[in-house]
């Protein structure tokens, strides 16, 4: 039945011979296993397109948006974390494959006469999918893309002549925000995609027009039929491939900073590993003289790779005899430095915040949120005016949060007349942030800590007296030291007595005496838990 | 082994490798179809959890005359939230209370209670209904969507 009505689709299209076609080849004897490459780069293209299409029917490219949908595919919709998962561990698969096969390409020499423009599209589309992950990173909209974003930008801004023109159409103005998400988003789901494929159609119907290459040394006997015998190690090493792709998406969880926010300039951006030896080359290059890190020397090894097939143009494949000895080196030394670099940079990245160590501002917000007849849970309750606070998302910035939390009523419209005087704020400004900074690591997926009394107390304490100097953790003034890891410094002893009286102690200090201005247990309880802070 | 494989051994083998091909490839799809189509029609199958609202007190209710209420009922919307307002008639017989739906049955708008005549009528197309929302006139197919309601000490919970 089945067979007949083939015969009838055949009859009418002719489409086995087509299949005829794509499978009929005769490869040069000795063709193996390190043909295989390219394949594997196709199936996991594949893949990041299938994965890709799943993720953009929830995603949602707006700022106020974009984490949120991120985070609700990661946690509320079944088995999305493994469709992003896929999706981002595939984009490092694809990097590495995409390497792989150009280095078997270069190492056979394959890229030799008649072959020059099958390498230029290979090249161009090792950039192209450099640019997916360049755009994809940006998407989540967490701490973690946007600062390596800004980064980015800068980068192009330093190129010469147009380099401020540049940026600013990366941007889509003058600052990363809504137009840049909206136009990365575009390049990502729309361009690259279009791009990519025109791209692999060309390169794969270039190499069925001059064949396969072989082994650099023709082997004797007869060609290896394609289908099935190739086919096979294809299939083989493909499978191979997505079983691991699975295997570490399963197992290590994509991960998600926490929510962009544009006003924490403190936080050190970190790039994706395949861009962190270009990042960390930047280190090297300051000043005027960052265009050589930026714009000289990859634009040196991209021009070596697009020039490779004009430079060496004698017969001979091998890629240790000469001619081809001294490419070879100059590879060799592109990767070498690479590497380099990039076991640097990771030497080099910053600690990454813990999620764990939730300093004091959250706990005092969190403290402040569900203290007993709190009023937050007044109208954010079910059939209240506003949605309960486990479903409620942040989608405003920090200053409508903090607005709202000061006068919750006034930006509820309708809720208040025009003739009612406005209420004295419910929330200080200092206790309002230390509910959004609770609302930030809550929104991250972060669980709060069981805390003790004591601790809770110099928690409430350091968000009103502390905060406006102080940073812990990540979050407080930067007046003052720094006081993530006071602990090594001074014993409870010595912070209990500066606390108490720092002009005393230091002569010259802005920070006042606080003795007066703090009881005896919100001073050991703050001392006790700073000198706890190793 | 013989050095000559012969032409039906050498056929079985290609078919057993064709067939070995198209199940790999057939896995690693239906792997990854299973993964992301599970993750596209999994919403499609969740069901709207419903909610009992406090909506008022038996003693604000007059003897079959219907009180209009609104409900705000705040519910997930995918990577959002929304809040929705629902108008919904409480009316008391004796010790019951019923709640019906304000949308009008015939083709969705919100009906009003008319005091003076003490009939619920639809601004749309005319329809018309008693207290109890049985149809009276007009084009309307079905009485008033009656609600869940159940009353603890005195407040009336309505199920939306």
């Amino acid at each position: 039945m089945v067979g007949r009505l083939l015969a009838w689709l055949d009859s009418r299209t002719g489409y086995r011979s087509l299949v005829k076609l794509a499978l009929d080849e005769e490869l040069p004897p000795g063709t193996g296993w390190t043909f295989t490459t390219g394949s594997v780069v196709t199936m996991l293209v594949g893949c990041q397109f299938v994965t890709g299409l799943g993720l953009a029917m929830y995603y949602v490219p707006a700022p106020s948006l974009a984490y949120d949908s991120v985070r609700f595919i990661m946690q509320d919709l079944p088995i999305g974390w493994l469709v992003r998962g896929l999706h981002y561990w595939g984009a490092s698969f694809l990097v590495v494959a995409a390497v792989i096969h150009l280095l078997r390409v270069f190492l056979l020499g394959s890229y030799k006469a008649p072959r020059e423009v099958t390498w230029l599209s290979g090249v161009l589309m090792l950039l192209v999918i450099l640019a997916f992950a360049l755009t994809g990173y940006l998407l989540p909209w967490d701490q973690k893309g946007y600062w390596a974003t800004t980064v980015t930008i800068n980068i192009a801004r330093s190129s010469p002549l147009a380099g401020e023109f540049l940026a600013s159409v990366m941007r889509g103005g003058p600052d990363l925000g809504a137009l840049t998400l909206g136009r990365w988003f575009s390049a990502h789901v729309f361009l690259l995609p279009a791009t990519l494929t025109v791209l692999i159609v060309a390169h794969i119907a270039l190499m069925r027009k001059h064949g396969i290459s072989g082994p650099v040394a023709p082997a004797p006997g007869a060609g290896v039929a394609f289908f099935p015998r190739h086919v096979a190690k294809d299939t083989v090493m493909m499978a191979a491939v997505f079983a691991s792709l699975i295997a570490v998406a399963a197992l290590v969880v994509a991960p998600l900073d926490e929510i962009a926010n544009p006003a924490d300039a403190s936080y050190i951006p970190r790039p994706e590993w395949y861009f962190l030896s270009l990042f960390q080359m930047l280190k090297y290059f300051p000043g005027p003289l960052e265009p050589v890190a930026t714009m000289v020397i990859p634009g040196m090894v991209v021009g070596f790779l697009l020039l490779l097939p004009f430079i060496d143009r004698g017969e001979g494949r091998h890629p240790l005899r000469s001619p081809r000895r001294m490419l070879t080196a100059a590879l060799a030394a592109i990767g070498i430095g690479v590497a380099v670099l990039t076991g640097l940079g990771v030497a080099d990245l910053p600690a990454g915040k813990d999620p764990n160590d939730w300093g004091l501002l959250p706990i005092a917000g969190h403290a402040i949120a569900t203290a007993d007849g709190n009023t937050c849970a007044a109208c954010h309750e079910s059939g209240g005016p506003a949605a309960p606070l486990e479903i409620t998302r942040l989608t405003k910035d920090e200053e409508w949060l903090l607005a709202h939390m000061a006068d919750p009523v006034a930006i509820a419209p309708g809720v208040r007349s025009a003739g009612d005087p406005a209420p004295a704020p419910v929330m200080s400004r200092f206790k309002a942030q230390a509910v959004v900074a609770y609302l930030r690591r809550e929104q991250a997926g972060h669980r709060a800590p069981q805390v003790e009394p004591s601790q809770r107390l110099a928690a409430l304490t350091y968000a009103e007296s502390c905060v406006v100097c102080h940073r812990i953790s990540g979050e407080g003034g930067t007046l003052g030291p720094d006081l993530t890891h006071v602990g090594v410094r001074r014993d409870a002893a010595g912070i209990k007595a500066v606390i108490e009286d720092a002009p005393e102690m230091y002569g010259e200090t802005e920070m006042p005496a606080f003795r007066d201005r703090l009881t005896p247990e919100q001073i050991d309880a703050l001392a006790s838990y700073l000198a706890s802070r190793k | 082994m013989s050095q000559q494989m012969s032409p039906v051994n050498s056929s079985n083998r290609r078919g057993f490798l064709v067939r070995v091909i198209q199940a790999t490839h057939a896995a690693i799809g239906a792997t990854l179809a299973f993964i992301v189509g599970g993750a596209v029609v999994a919403p499609s199958l969740g069901r709207r959890e419903s909610q009992w609202l406090h909506a008022g007190d038996v003693t604000q209710l007059a003897e079959d005359v219907p009180m209009p209420v609104t409900l705000r009922i705040a519910r997930p919307d995918g990577a959002s939230e929304v809040v929705e307002r629902r108008v919904v008639y409480l009316v008391r017989s004796g010790d019951r209370v019923r709640a019906l739906d304000s949308t009008c049955t015939h083709l969705g708008c919100r009906t009003k209670f008319n005091a003076e005549s003490m009939q619920i009528e639809c601004p749309c197309h005319g329809g018309v209904y008693d207290s109890a929302g049985r149809v009276i006139s007009g084009p309307p197919p079905a009485p008033l969507a009656a609600m869940a309601t159940r009353i603890e000490n005195d407040q009336i919970m309505v199920q939306v």
